[in-house]
């Protein structure tokens, strides 16, 4: 007991520690990227939010979910200048710039404004496409609303990080701003007033207003200063050679006038997007979801329970220090949300080696899952009468043995539900890692509510699924515990 | 076979256990009985390291207890029988499994041997019909007979019982005291804690009554029973009698 707060009081200095170990540590990055080094490896990754037609967005080719836009051409564009491949990497637009930071992406393109407050942290190009800002409102309230000024005191909707989210707070008086991640969820809010507009760069507002009858774009008129107008290309912090290799090629966009050709090919690929927007034209998302998110799910409920199992063993060991190990573990992972978790495994680990969103995602769920399962297995062995272990002892019964013939299977058939409460809860956890771009159930909904302009159908769709998969998973753990159950 | 030498066993500050001695012979019954709190069950327990005592030396069959390691203090055990008062049979396993895990992990025994083992000795409790019937299906009184059972599948020198029917309906005291009785007869060597004074005095070869932490007086069941010398022994039975 003693020893489990003398380790828990030397665990706060050590979180800080590395706290500071972190926030000082310039990343990979420091340094920059130059053009050599993007040459040596023969790949440009470009990170981007793709919710935001007709900048970038997704379509289906041939049942493969493609990211394309405006934004792509042009960094397809670089990437052709540069002699190099093109890989895209999706992210929540607000994870962008820490993508960038810790070296998970090479630039981003996401319709993304060069603001003084950005430049600090990345170099930007020059702008290659001036938007302007406009406001999104349903159709019904046009009338009512003609310029940011008619939003004062209103509630306003933006993207989560974006410049829009800047632009509002300073220049709609007390207006109340809702931040949001996807443009997606914010038409969502729209349509259901929760939200009475929705600022946007212009061609998004436009592309929504002409593909959804009930919304209509209006004119912001926001003062726009010199940096928030337009959109730019970021590069890590002091990457000069890459910024003006961009710059290059920007020129050129601007020179041959591509920009208009690259919206048009933009408008021509929504348009087939919004061609058939029945959910079942788009079953093959949702399969693909369910797909990363059973796999997601399966494969941490096997690594949680191995991990699980040792951490258990860990926290009713004799060993004071591995089972303040255990403890210390414990109480971290579950007093800190998953979502941080697996920010930081995708992230924050990033710094040091460089690991795939999906393997962020599984490692932190995985990981997470251990410290709830431990507690669940200690519990169902500290249930466990003495005197069980007191008869097997006084056979001759090794330990070992003892836990693994008597303990054991009695704990497993007590904590059998609260160990499917687990997985079946992991089933619908395991949706945050969206947010890192791991492409399950969740992202795929927002994927489709983007591609068809749909808000509600895409989610009921969802809904529909999660139900049967943890419905099913719980019917095959209630036939379990019945098989486990003697007279 | 078994020689108890100023066991002392302490929680914390309390003295449970306060330099108790004695001798087991072999086939010989010891009945240990005593008030409530007296270290009875405590000293029971101690014999076998259930319980690890704080001093003294307990030799078994020519060897010192204390020193041995975990790995070979299991393999003692094999040869120490011990039955409970509320019998902890595992509910996880058949009565059949109960009787043959012992045997096939520790003395690796093949199946068939266990079995065959097994079967002998559920016919002997008189359970033969229960073999493949799970725990929770049992009385109480057959519960302590397969515990009995259990225990004997390891072919032990010593059988310790610690309050064996203590837990059971009266009307099952019995048939379990029945059993014990035959294994006494068959010449097992027992060490038995309990408050039938009936089995006390009809079987026990030496009766030990242990109060406040000691042995207070040994002797006969006649000795015992009829002339009490200590006056804390003469107190307790003059309670439990009038009963």
């Amino acid at each position: 007991m003693n020893i489990k707060k003398k380790l828990m009081i030397l665990m706060l200095p050590l979180m800080l520690l590395l706290g500071v170990m972190i926030s000082n540590n310039q990343p990979v990055s420091a340094a920059g990227q130059t053009v050599s080094q993007v040459q040596a490896k023969k790949t440009l990754v470009l990170g981007t939010s793709p919710d935001y037609a007709p900048y970038e967005f997704l379509v289906n080719k041939n049942g493969k979910n493609k990211t394309v836009g405006m934004d792509i051409q042009v960094a397809q564009k670089l990437a052709d200048d540069l002699n190099v491949k093109l890989v895209v990497k999706s992210m929540d637009f607000d994870a962008l710039l820490v993508g960038l930071e810790t070296g998970k992406v090479d630039m981003v393109i996401s319709a993304m404004s060069p603001t003084d407050e950005r430049s600090k942290s990345v170099d930007f190009s020059d702008v290659y496409y001036l938007g302007g800002q406009s406001i999104l409102v349903n159709k019904a309230d046009a009338k009512i609303y003609k310029s940011k000024n008619s939003f004062i005191g209103k509630k306003v909707g933006v993207q989560t990080g974006s410049l829009q989210q800047t632009l509002a707070k300073k220049q709609i008086k007390n207006a109340q701003i809702t931040g949001l991640t996807k443009v997606p969820d914010l038409v969502l809010a729209l349509k259901s007033h929760k939200i009475e507009g929705i600022v946007a760069e212009t061609p998004v507002a436009t592309a929504y207003a002409s593909n959804d009858p009930e919304l209509v774009r209006i004119d912001g008129k926001f003062d726009l200063g010199a940096d928030m107008q337009g959109s730019a290309i970021a590069f890590p912090k002091n990457s000069p050679t890459l910024v003006s290799a961009a710059n290059q090629s920007i020129a050129q966009i601007k020179k041959q006038k591509l920009i208009p050709q690259y919206l048009k090919n933009a408008g021509k690929l929504m348009k087939t997007n919004t061609h058939n927007t029945s959910m079942w034209h788009y079953w093959s998302y949702f399969a693909k979801g369910i797909g990363y998110t059973l796999f997601i799910t399966i494969v941490s409920i096997a690594i949680g329970i191995l991990i699980g199992v040792i951490l258990a063993f860990a926290r009713i060991s004799k060993n004071k220090f591995m089972h303040g190990l255990a403890v210390m573990y414990i109480e971290f992972v579950r007093g800190t949300p998953l979502m941080i978790q697996i920010m930081f495994v995708y992230f924050g680990i990033g710094l040091w080696i460089n690991i795939p969103a999906l393997l962020a995602g599984v490692i932190a769920v995985s990981l997470n899952s251990a410290a709830y399962v431990a507690e669940i297995i200690r519990s169902g062995i500290n249930a466990i009468d003495p005197g069980q272990t007191e008869a097997s002892r006084s056979l001759g019964l090794s330990q070992h043995d003892t836990m693994r013939y008597i303990i054991l299977p009695q704990a497993l058939k007590n904590i059998w539900p609260a160990l499917g409460n687990e997985f079946i809860s992991l089933i619908k956890e395991s949706s945050i890692v969206s947010i890192i771009g791991v492409t399950d159930l969740i992202y795929q909904l927002k994927v489709v509510q983007s591609a068809t302009y749909k808000g509600v159908a895409p989610i009921f769709v969802a809904m529909l699924i999660y139900f049967v998969l943890t419905f099913s998973l719980s019917k095959l753990l209630n036939y379990i515990e019945r098989k486990m159950q003697h007279a | 076979m078994l020689k108890i030498n100023q066991l002392v066993k302490k929680y914390d500050d309390n003295l449970v256990l306060n330099g108790v001695s004695g001798d087991v012979e072999a086939g010989q019954v010891i009945v240990v009985i005593g008030p409530s709190g007296g270290g009875k069950s405590t000293l029971l327990r101690c014999l076998n390291r259930l319980e690890e005592p704080t001093g003294g030396q307990i030799l078994f069959e020519g060897t010192d207890l204390m020193t041995l390691s975990e790995k070979e203090l299991d393999q003692i055990r094999t040869k120490m029988g011990m039955v409970f008062q509320n019998f902890n049979l595992f509910p996880n396993l058949t009565v059949m499994d109960n009787l043959r895990l012992a045997p096939q992990k520790v003395k690796k025994e093949s199946a068939a041997e266990a079995t065959k083992q097994a079967e002998a000795l559920l016919e002997r409790v008189g359970l033969s019909e229960k073999a493949d019937a799970y725990v929770n299906q049992l009385s109480g009184g057959q519960k302590q007979r397969i515990a009995i059972a259990r225990a004997l599948a390891m072919s032990p020198d010593v059988l310790l019982f610690d309050e064996p029917t203590s837990a059971l309906d009266p009307e099952m005291v019995g048939e379990v005291l029945k059993v014990m009785q035959d294994l006494a007869q068959e010449g097992m060597t027992m060490v038995v804690v309990t408050h039938e004074m009936g089995f006390a005095r009809e079987v026990a070869d030496e009766v030990w009554f242990m109060a406040d932490s000691q042995i207070v007086e040994k002797g006969t069941p006649e000795e015992l029973f009829d002339h009490p010398q200590e006056p804390r022994t003469q107190q307790f039975l003059a309670q439990v009698l009038a009963q």
